[in-house]
């Protein structure tokens, strides 16, 4: 019962991180519709930007991710202006072969510049634990999960409350419409981008904190987050932490019960079945 | 000034033209006489940071041979060339590279990959066209159960490496009363399981645990809360690196400290440690290297001299997998030697057959292709990294068992 217990919440506690890993991805796949994978490599770099405050300015990874966040929008902003815009009006297929090809180059950037050894955030805190009896909460985990729940809140009232939110989900929504009241599409597009990729970096920072950071995590978080923004719909944030979460708790019972390698089958496996049953998402409004 | 344009413009094409003939003219002239070793290697790639060691190794041997002077061959020296190709950590693309080494760039000898699963298949491409490969990176003992004739290995067999890890167990006080067995998806670390298993069994101690895990498993979470609620005493980990440091720091921040914990890769590699920092006190590895001095070697002088002579070379400490890596350099030098001829069949029976001192121990191949050599025991204690329990026994005493996280 206890180790069920203790299953539960890690598996909880896992769901937040994934969370915020899609969170970036969902916001910029709904509105701009681009399905965009660099998205792992955008946490990997938030990773590494957090690492260097952590190692070389003794920022603490908690109270440096809004700097993470901000130089990574920066990046996804400019990305977005000199780039991506490029093919904003393209098939999908061009967005997700320049998206592709922006991982490859950012990837070898990355060892490039910071070579293939493996870092970590490990401040002193990083490894403690709150036990209530024979149940054990690892705190990183936990403040990574309270930072998950208060980015994602934040979101949906900035989307919902804010004439900013409200522009970018009229983008998303209508276009010409929302040019007719007078919204700036192509300014839009690259803050939309920006935050996603902000997100990313804060996400980057998280992990880097609970895990470990080497050029090349980035793709099978992409492939995570996918799933994740899948399984919880991309209409608003709310899906994407019940997708986290949902995700996290299967992970965790199946390699309890059926066998740690069997974690991916059924993670991909519950993609395959969401697809089926609730297409645009367990939150999302059905067609 | 248009007039001092063109001419300089003339200067430098001419002076192109004919660095480009220099090169044209000495790689002509190098080709005539150099032997040429191919290998593919991961120098991008999720990989990239253990297949480093196998480029510097191979580099750093090449150099010190060629600079006394090349290889014997009947009456006359012939120097060594590399020719290394980047696998981006992709077992497909390594296969097609050395394929390439060895129908295209007519390489004489093929050195090998990092790794079990990349040995295992770029193997078949060795033997296809009958050129030896000695590899290091390689230790699973599938690669050598296929009776395969030009397949050469210098790392120790996989299914062993807990061997003398086992048996300190024993003689542990107190003995760990349970054990936990975990591995990761992969030829390597599925024939280290395969091979612990019974040994655990003939130990006398009890497996309560064996688990299976994906290869770039990030989440042990399950797996470590098992490990409490189990009350598991000793856990042997069979894995990647980068699932080792998610294991460690995970069990940190879970509480989770059994007396003992061993790992089959990390432990003796400087930057592993580094990136754990503290938390890496108290693991168990396995290392069938040391940079001893008394390991003598014909172009180092001895181990410890290759390692001083790698870490200024290329700004960090040599583990045993580029120790495996220059000893097959040299392995091939010894062979081709010993053969007196670059014929890749008779290197072939030369490799069978040799045998020599190196940095790296006895280099002496079994008639299926794999070297034998004993598994020292190390821990990380405090910032060193200490032997512990070799072939004759206790080196050093173990810090056993391992306090609670929140005691050290």
């Amino acid at each position: 019962m206890d180790l069920l217990a203790q299953i539960l919440i890690n598996g909880i506690l896992l769901g937040g991180l994934y969370a915020v890993m899609a969170l970036g991805l969902a916001l910029v796949w709904g509105v701009l519709n681009i399905v965009n994978l660099a998205h792992g490599a955008f946490i990997m770099l938030g990773a590494y930007v957090s690492w260097h405050l952590y190692t070389y300015a003794h920022i603490d990874p908690f109270l440096g991710l809004p700097i993470t966040a901000v130089v990574m929008f920066i990046l996804g902003y400019a990305l977005q202006r000199g780039l991506l815009n490029l093919v904003v009006r393209a098939p999908m297929f061009n967005t997700l072969l320049i998206t592709f090809g922006l991982e490859v180059v950012l990837t070898y950037l990355a060892q490039l510049a910071f070579s293939a050894d493996f870092r970590t955030i490990n401040p002193s805190y990083a490894g403690n634990s709150i036990q209530f009896g024979a149940i054990v909460l690892p705190l990183a985990r936990l403040m990574a999960f309270g930072v998950a729940i208060v980015l994602t809140v934040a979101m949906w009232l900035f989307l919902l409350h804010t004439r900013l939110g409200r522009a970018i989900r009229a983008t998303a929504q209508n276009l010409v419409a929302a040019r007719l009241y007078g919204v700036e599409p192509r300014h839009l597009y690259a803050v939309t981008f920006g935050i996603g990729i902000g997100l990313a970096g804060a996400a980057g920072g998280l992990y880097g904190t609970v895990s470990q950071i080497n050029p090349y995590i980035g793709a099978t978080l992409t492939a995570k987050s996918f799933a994740i923004a899948i399984i919880g719909g991309l209409d608003n944030p709310l899906g994407v932490i019940v997708g986290g979460l949902f995700l996290g708790i299967v992970e965790s019972l199946t390699a309890l019960y059926i066998g740690p390698t069997f974690a991916d089958v059924a993670s991909f496996g519950v993609l395959v079945l969401v697809l089926i049953v609730r297409p645009s998402g367990l939150l999302g409004k059905t067609a | 000034m248009p007039n001092t344009m063109i001419l300089k413009r003339n200067i430098r094409s001419l002076s192109l033209f004919a660095a480009a003939a220099a090169l044209l003219m000495s790689a002509g002239s190098a080709m005539a006489k150099d032997i040429v070793f191919g290998a593919s290697v991961q120098l991008t790639g999720p990989v990239a940071n253990t297949g480093r060691y196998y480029r510097d190794a191979y580099e750093l041997a090449i150099d010190k041979i060629n600079a006394a002077g090349g290889i014997k061959v009947g009456n006359e020296k012939q120097k060594i060339v590399l020719k290394l190709y980047d696998n981006q950590s992709d077992v497909n693309l390594s296969v097609r590279q050395y394929t390439q080494l060895v129908s295209q760039d007519k390489v004489n000898f093929l050195l090998g990959p990092f790794a079990s699963n990349f040995a295992l298949a770029d193997s078949a491409v060795s033997e296809k066209y009958r050129i030896p490969m000695v590899q290091g990176g390689g230790a699973s003992d599938q690669i050598f159960s296929r009776k395969f004739k030009y397949i050469f290995g210098t790392l120790a067999p996989a299914s062993n490496y807990f061997g003398s890890t086992i048996d300190m167990m024993k003689g542990l006080n107190p003995a760990p009363k349970s054990v936990a067995l975990l591995y990761a998806d992969d030829a390597f670390d599925v024939s280290v399981a395969e091979g612990t298993r019974p040994k655990l069994k003939e130990a006398g101690l009890n497996v309560a645990m064996d688990e299976r895990y994906s290869t770039n498993a990030t989440d042990f979470n399950s797996l470590l809360s098992q490990i409490r609620s189990k009350n598991i005493e000793a856990v042997l980990v069979a894995g990647h690196e980068t699932e080792i440091l998610n294991f460690v720091r995970q069990a940190k921040s879970l509480a989770v400290a059994p007396k003992m914990y061993s790992f089959t890769v990390g432990v003796p590699s400087e930057d592993f440690r580094k990136a754990l920092g503290k938390d890496a006190d108290y693991a168990f590895g396995m290392t069938a290297w040391l940079p001893s001095a008394d390991q003598k070697d014909r172009w180092f002088g001895d181990a410890a001299q290759f390692a001083a002579a790698y870490k200024a070379k290329f700004n960090y400490e040599p583990d045993y997998h580029a120790a495996s890596g220059a000893a097959d350099v040299e392995a091939l030098a010894q062979a081709i030697e010993d053969a007196g001829t670059t014929d890749p069949a008779k290197v072939r029976d030369a490799l069978a057959k040799v045998k020599f001192e190196s940095l790296y121990g006895t280099i002496a191949f079994a008639a299926n292709g794999q070297i034998d050599l004993p598994q020292t025991v190390i821990q990380v204690q405090g910032d060193q990294l200490e032997a512990i329990y070799g072939i004759h026994g206790a080196i050093k005493p173990p810090k056993y068992p391992m306090p609670a996280w929140n005691a050290r």
